[in-house]
């Protein structure tokens, strides 16, 4: 028998309704099995729906508050960016008390992922990742699928963090905003692609540069451009802080093209950890029939 | 903003997720459009609409409710799901039609009569104009679709607001069994839709006699059994790459012109199920009626799956 379970609609990586990535949050998935899970996180048609549990006991020894478990249209995906901090907001706004003040701790199927509370925003610990350099040959052809030439190319590397990126970072925030991609193209080669270019208009000349524009090419996922993208902005922040590309402190916009005004917070803490921070909202709020 | 009631309804299924969904705020009022376009690309949904008072010209027609619809990109004069999923909200939402058993919907496109019948609503078929499309044409879609000529069993350039090629196949199998490539699809048709039949209910002929026997009796008394109990008799899939629709899960509007099509040419019986959106986990039943007027009338099921509020 379906059951009413609280629900809510969230916008995340803006603080603006609908400028953002929207996010399906069942707030209470318990006694759903897999099946009834993907067959609404495939009727919403957002990137990603995700259902809210009591923590495992193994789980809850180690200081999990609650667990998620987070679904595309198409499968389940064991961690994503957005999701997380969609689903955070929504578990305190549902009154979800944490066991420590300023810090949640969630169970996802990668591991546990903490969440630290700053002021209205949440940011969620970059996972460790992995890079390297592309191939020049796929370098090449993604220039041409973007229609770039190669002098506007900056650096580029592959990155992992359970999601895969090609990283490319260009010389300029209007080369960003002025592509237009091959979509099919970026689909047969295999990857996805973000772009980034460090906006130094509004940098004072003595100041290292503290924004980065940044889009998200997914065709391979059927999304031909994503937002505003977590798993995305947690590796590049990684990798442009390390490089000395970026500030250990910067604010990224994505989703300009697109019509949305996403807005990340990045943060690298005194230990050499990077946190992905953005303010959510609530737009929907109710029952899900399921 | 401030809090607008909002349901998301499943449109041409019984069953909770199975058909097509559709975002329903059922306040509308002092929203711009650009308000009301920014949601509808938020909400992500093949349609997001807003319910309205209707205007004075179009109430003293007797118009119960104005609806605007939307799609991610674009406000639309009309559509199908659109129109049975936002009469089932608003009834939902306690509406009462000056008429019982009529209700009448007022959008962009003009004034469309809804019905009732039984916990379906269906709507009246907008006019329907069509012709042959020509025969390269043809050749091109069969191979994006990788049908053989033969499997083909008719083509028309359907337009009853937007304009769809359909398609008609030797069966049921076919339609199910297609593997399209939608690139080779695109730029062919702003849609394509298919259609196979069951080949059992009755020979050609016996088809076309239902057919006059519903024109003259009405279609109500007069429809094969098949048609009386739920089991579907034609199944339909659509596919709009141009429009990044891969495959629709329920096409209102594609029904609603098939329909016309197929029972004026004696081709279907003037009652039948029509199954969509199997291919993708779907279950979408659309049922089909012509009435003793030839007014065809496209209905199906409603459910209301997440009910709340809206911030806009």
């Amino acid at each position: 028998m379906p059951l009413q379970r609280p629900f809510a609609q969230v916008d995340v990586f803006t603080a603006q309704p609908y400028l953002g990535n929207p996010l399906a949050v069942v707030l209470d998935g318990a006694g759903l099995n897999d099946a009834q899970m993907q067959g609404f996180a495939r009727w919403t048609n957002l990137s990603e729906t995700t259902f809210v549990l009591p923590p495992t006991p193994e789980a809850a020894a180690q200081g999990a508050d609650y667990r998620v478990r987070i679904f595309t249209p198409g499968g389940e995906l064991p961690f994503a960016g957005h999701p997380t901090l969609g689903s955070c907001h929504a578990w305190l706004e549902a009154g979800g008390t944490p066991q420590a003040q300023d810090r949640i701790v969630q169970e996802c199927t990668k591991g546990l992922v903490q969440i630290c509370r700053d002021g209205t925003r949440l940011a969620f610990a970059a996972p460790t990742f992995q890079r390297k350099n592309p191939s020049p040959g796929l370098l090449a052809q993604v220039a041409h699928a973007l229609g770039l030439t190669a002098k506007q190319i900056i650096s580029a590397q592959h990155l992992s963090n359970g999601t895969d990126w090609l990283g490319v970072l260009v010389d300029d925030r209007q080369t960003v905003l002025q592509l237009q991609p091959d979509h099919p193209a970026l689909k047969n080669l295999g990857v996805k692609v973000g772009v980034a270019a460090v906006d130094t208009a509004r940098a004072a000349p003595d100041l290292i540069a503290s924004k980065l524009e940044v889009r998200a090419f997914a065709s391979l996922n059927g999304i031909q451009e994503d937002p505003v993208t977590g798993s995305l902005n947690a590796s590049l922040a990684q990798w442009l802080i390390a490089d000395e590309y970026m500030p250990a402190s910067y604010v990224v916009h994505q989703g300009t093209c697109i019509q949305r005004e996403g807005r990340i917070h990045i943060r690298q803490d005194a230990s050499g950890q990077v946190w992905v921070g953005g303010d959510s909202v609530t737009c929907i709020r109710g029952t899900a029939t399921i | 903003m401030r809090q607008r009631r909002f349901k998301q309804v499943d449109v041409f299924t019984a069953q909770p997720y199975l058909g097509n969904p559709l975002a329903v705020v059922l306040d509308g009022s002092e929203l711009s459009t650009e308000e009301m376009q920014s949601f509808a690309r938020w909400t992500n949904l093949s349609e997001t609409t807003f319910l309205l008072p209707p205007s004075p010209e179009a109430a003293a027609q007797g118009a119960d409710y104005r609806v605007r619809i939307f799609t991610p990109g674009d406000e639309l004069p009309f559509a199908g799901h659109p129109t049975l999923g936002s009469c089932h909200a608003w009834l939902q939402a306690g509406g009462v039609p000056q008429n019982e058993g009529l209700i009448v919907q007022e959008c962009a496109k003009g004034l469309v009569p809804l019905r009732r019948d039984g916990t379906r609503l269906a709507f009246a078929a907008p006019s329907l104009q069509r012709s042959a499309p020509d025969a390269a044409l043809i050749a091109r879609v069969a191979a994006a679709l990788g049908l053989q000529p033969a499997q083909i069993r008719a083509a028309q350039w359907l337009n009853n607001g937007p304009t769809w090629l359909g398609l008609l196949l030797d069966s049921m199998d076919t339609v199910l069994a297609l593997q399209p490539d939608a690139t080779a699809l695109k730029g062919l048709a702003p849609g394509v839709g298919v259609a196979g039949m069951d080949a059992a209910p009755a020979a050609p002929d016996l088809i076309v006699r239902s057919n006059r026997e519903a024109r003259a009796f009405g279609a109500r008394d007069a429809g094969t059994s098949t048609a009386d109990d739920d089991t579907p008799s034609v199944e339909v899939r659509f596919f709009a790459p141009d429009i990044g629709v891969l495959e629709d899960p329920v096409t209102g509007s594609f029904n609603a012109s098939l329909a016309q099509w197929l029972i004026a040419d004696g081709i279907a019986p003037a009652r039948y199920v029509a199954a969509q959106g199997t291919c993708i986990g779907r279950a979408g039943r659309v049922f089909i009626t012509q009435d003793a007027q030839d007014q065809v009338w496209v209905g199906g099921d409603s459910v209301t799956c997440i009910d709340g509020q809206v911030t806009l």
